[in-house]
């Protein structure tokens, strides 16, 4: 760590790692819920719990990202942030939001709308929360005086997100039009801008883990973020297919989010030949494990486990089915919670004190155990989906009679949901571990040892 | 290639996808009234959607197939069921449903009576939204179209139930009599027996018309005339009669209590 205000991203992720181990509780409180009968249902029922899950997942995620981006961002553009004040009141200001959304959705404070529950107060301080991100880390940069495409990529991820965000705020009359809107912030987050910022941390990671030369490595991320929006932006009409809008979005969405995973399979070679032209020589192999690992279960969860059903002939049979929850937990997971994941594991060491660059045993298990638990379930909510599929849609047996039938599969998501969140569990625990580094501490280790070369930013553009 | 051009390439891209994107999104506008009935939203379908928000119904159903995967599918859920059987449902869904046997059961939604009328106004013009004949077959929510399967388990809880509805309901699901190894009260699924949906107005229209011999004089007969006597009136078709004796057995008039066929008449009224 060579800036002292990049300390602010340890209470970013500090945050985020508690809001994580609260998404999973509410997780298996959601599964468990597939067992039935559930003791819970007049106080905590289904629809809330699920609710608050998601919205922690996507909560904490966001909140990696900002503090990730509060560190990249320094070491790019070579200064300090401009306002560490304004970092924190910004992570308080966020963190409040977000706790006071899951205590309103317990008492059912609730827009009610898939992924964009907030209730319109906390929509608005969100879009504030991000205006004053977006102006501390614009303000970084312009008083720096330089850039690179590395964090410009990243940065400019995470503005599309917030302007995103904006259709959200909008009530429709017509529920096809709000369906229609709802995608435009979540597909084009996810397949889209989201993307993006998950481009940007990963050429920073691969740039400081492998040494790889950083001209080619933008050079290419140019091209993968090019890729990403010529099929996903296309790409959201897989989620019109069945919604009330005009014919034609059928085939478009089926061609051109057939080709979205072309993009997630270049990260993955982005990230592998990095890896292989400039050696795995860096002493925290732990981050090459959750950055490699990451660019890879974003070509199964999401690429191939995306494919899978966004044929409208396919997805016409298992749209609304446990089908797209398999898809949707190997995606998150592996493009964004391994992504920030990686991104704090790359930076404890220079975040905490009295810590091994190298990782500790505690952080394999908890990268292996994590990623086989995800495995393992995405595999019970797939074998679940396909009964589902084959059951309730083409044979016509009743749906309540089909989840009956699908128990075996709940079990198996249980069972292999505890591995996952074993792991999880391991990760916090790493993460608290040891203390955050003092600012006096931060002073004297400015010679860590795998710390890159000032060399690096040769490529700046300045101005 | 060049960083230049890598940048070129990002540039170029995103301009051609946003822009058919957004001309598509203009032309989608263009299409959407005819394709939702816009000229049939009434503030009361309005209020009804914000029912279905402000009560998160879709954290746990689909609706047009998005939500929440822990219920079933509501899109075509008006035309499986009518006003009279939703209203009943949504008063307590207990009633009708029990976690014993599902291992899941919809809290009730303490709705007033106001919204409930709205709500289901709203999932009726939801469920006539042009949206490329989906499902692409019906989906229903218990019990079965396969005749053979083993869910008609016996009657639980449900049928302690005071409510005719929800005794009759339960009822065309038990076996015996397993009523729905033959009919299904999805329209357009045909199984052993004709589907059932739409009964109590097709009822009226038969005992109208200049085929029908039997004795009913009002739908609620017909429909008792066709559990007691299935023979009296013949639904055109090969595969559900032959020599003017119906596939349907005729044991039910001997077999179940009087109190039962009370009970399955009211809940098939229900389907309008
Ligand atoms: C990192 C990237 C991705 C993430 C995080 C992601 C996440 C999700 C989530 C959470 C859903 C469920 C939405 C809901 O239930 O409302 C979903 C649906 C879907 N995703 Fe993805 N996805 C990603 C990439 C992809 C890709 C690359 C494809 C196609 C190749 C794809 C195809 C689909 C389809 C077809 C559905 C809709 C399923 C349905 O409702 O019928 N996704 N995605
Ligand atoms: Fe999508």
């Amino acid at each position: 760590m060579r800036y002292r205000s990049q300390s602010i991203a340890y209470w970013y992720f500090a945050v985020a790692m508690c809001l994580f181990g609260l998404q999973l509780v509410f997780g298996l409180l959601t599964a468990s819920k597939y067992l039935g009968p559930d003791p819970l249902l007049n106080f905590l029922p289904f629809d809330k719990t699920k609710a608050i899950h998601t919205n922690l997942l996507i909560v904490w995620v966001l909140t990696g990202f900002m503090g990730a981006t509060y560190y990249v961002v320094p070491e790019e553009s070579r200064s300090e942030i401009y306002s560490v004040k304004l970092g924190y009141i910004q992570l308080i200001a966020w963190t409040l939001m977000g706790v006071t959304a899951v205590v309103g959705y317990m008492f059912g404070w609730t827009a009610g709308n898939k992924m964009l529950e907030q209730p319109f107060p906390l929509k608005i301080v969100v879009v504030i929360v991000m205006l004053m991100f977006l102006y501390n880390i614009l303000m970084t940069i312009k008083r720096a005086g330089r850039w690179t495409v590395t964090e410009g990529v990243l940065v400019a991820g995470l503005a599309f997100a917030a302007i995103l965000y904006l259709p959200a705020l909008i009530e429709y009359e017509n529920y096809t039009v709000s369906i229609f809107y709802r995608w435009w912030t979540i597909h084009l987050w996810v397949e889209g801008v989201w993307e993006m910022i998950q481009g940007g941390l990963l050429a920073y990671l691969l740039i400081r883990l492998s040494g790889a030369d950083r001209e080619v490595m933008e050079k290419w991320l140019y091209v993968i973020v090019g890729l990403v929006f010529m099929a996903g932006i296309l790409g959201t009409a897989h989620h019109y297919y069945w919604v009330g809008v005009p014919h034609y979005w059928l085939p478009i969405g089926g061609f051109f989010s057939a080709l979205e995973p072309v993009a997630l399979l270049g990260m993955a070679m982005y990230a592998y030949f990095a890896m292989r032209r400039a050696g795995f020589s860096h002493p925290n192999s732990l981050a090459v494990h959750w950055t490699i690992g990451s660019t890879v279960f974003t070509v199964f969860g999401a690429g191939l486990l995306g494919f899978a059903h966004t044929w409208p002939s396919v997805n016409k049979w298992t749209h609304g089915t446990l089908i797209t929850a398999m898809h949707g937990h190997g995606a998150f997971y592996g493009a964004y919670a391994m992504t920030v994941l990686a991104m704090i594991s790359y930076t404890l060491p220079h975040l905490t004190s009295d810590r091994k660059v190298e990782g500790s045993s505690i952080g394999y298990w908890a990268f292996w155990m994590q990623v086989m638990g995800m495995f393992g379930m995405t595999l019970s909510f797939g074998t679940a989906g396909i009964g589902q599929v084959y059951l309730e849609r083409i044979l016509g047996l009743g749906y309540l009679d089909t989840q009956l039938k699908l128990q075996v599969h709940f079990l198996m998501l249980i069972a292999t949901a505890s591995v996952f969140a074993t792991g999880a569990a391991l990760f916090i625990w790493n993460f608290f571990r040891t203390a955050p580094r003092s600012v006096a501490a931060i002073d004297s280790s400015t010679s860590a040892p795998d710390l890159a070369p000032a060399g690096h930013a040769n490529s700046a553009v300045s101005g | 290639m060049t960083k230049r051009q890598g940048r070129l390439f990002f540039i170029i891209c995103t301009l051609i996808s946003a822009t058919v994107f957004i001309g598509l999104t203009f032309d989608s506008h263009r299409r959407f009234p005819g394709l939702t009935n816009e000229d049939k939203l009434t503030p009361e379908i309005i209020r009804g959607k914000d029912v279905w928000h402000n009560n998160n119904c879709i954290n746990c159903h689909t609706l047009l197939g998005e939500g929440g995967y822990y219920a079933p599918d509501l899109t075509k859920i008006t035309q499986q069921r009518g006003t009279p059987y939703l209203t009943a449902f949504l008063k307590d869904p207990s009633q009708f449903y029990s976690e014993e046997k599902h291992r899941r059961l919809m809290p009730n939604p303490k709705l007033s009576d106001a919204e409930i009328s709205e709500v289901i106004a709203f999932l009726d013009w939801v469920g006539h939204i042009d949206n490329q004949g989906w499902p692409p077959r019906p989906i229903i929510v218990s019990g079965t179209t396969i005749p053979g399967t083993d869910v008609g388990q016996p009657p639980t809880h449900a049928s302690v139930s005071t409510d005719p509805v929800a005794q009759g309901e339960a009822l065309f699901r038990s076996s015996p009599p397993a009523c729905n190894a033959c009919h299904s009260i999805a329209s357009g699924a045909n199984l052993a027996g004709p589907t059932l949906a739409g009964l109590a107005t097709r009822a009226a229209a038969i005992i109208a018309s200049p085929e029908y011999k039997g004795e009913a004089k009002t739908p609620t007969d017909y429909i008792r005339e066709s559990i007691t006597h299935p023979s009296a009136y013949l639904v055109p078709g090969a595969m559900y009669s032959a020599n003017s004796q119906s596939f349907m057995p005729d044991n039910f008039a001997a077999d179940l209590e009087p109190q039962q066929i009370d009970s399955l008449v009211a809940y098939l009224e229900t389907l309008k």
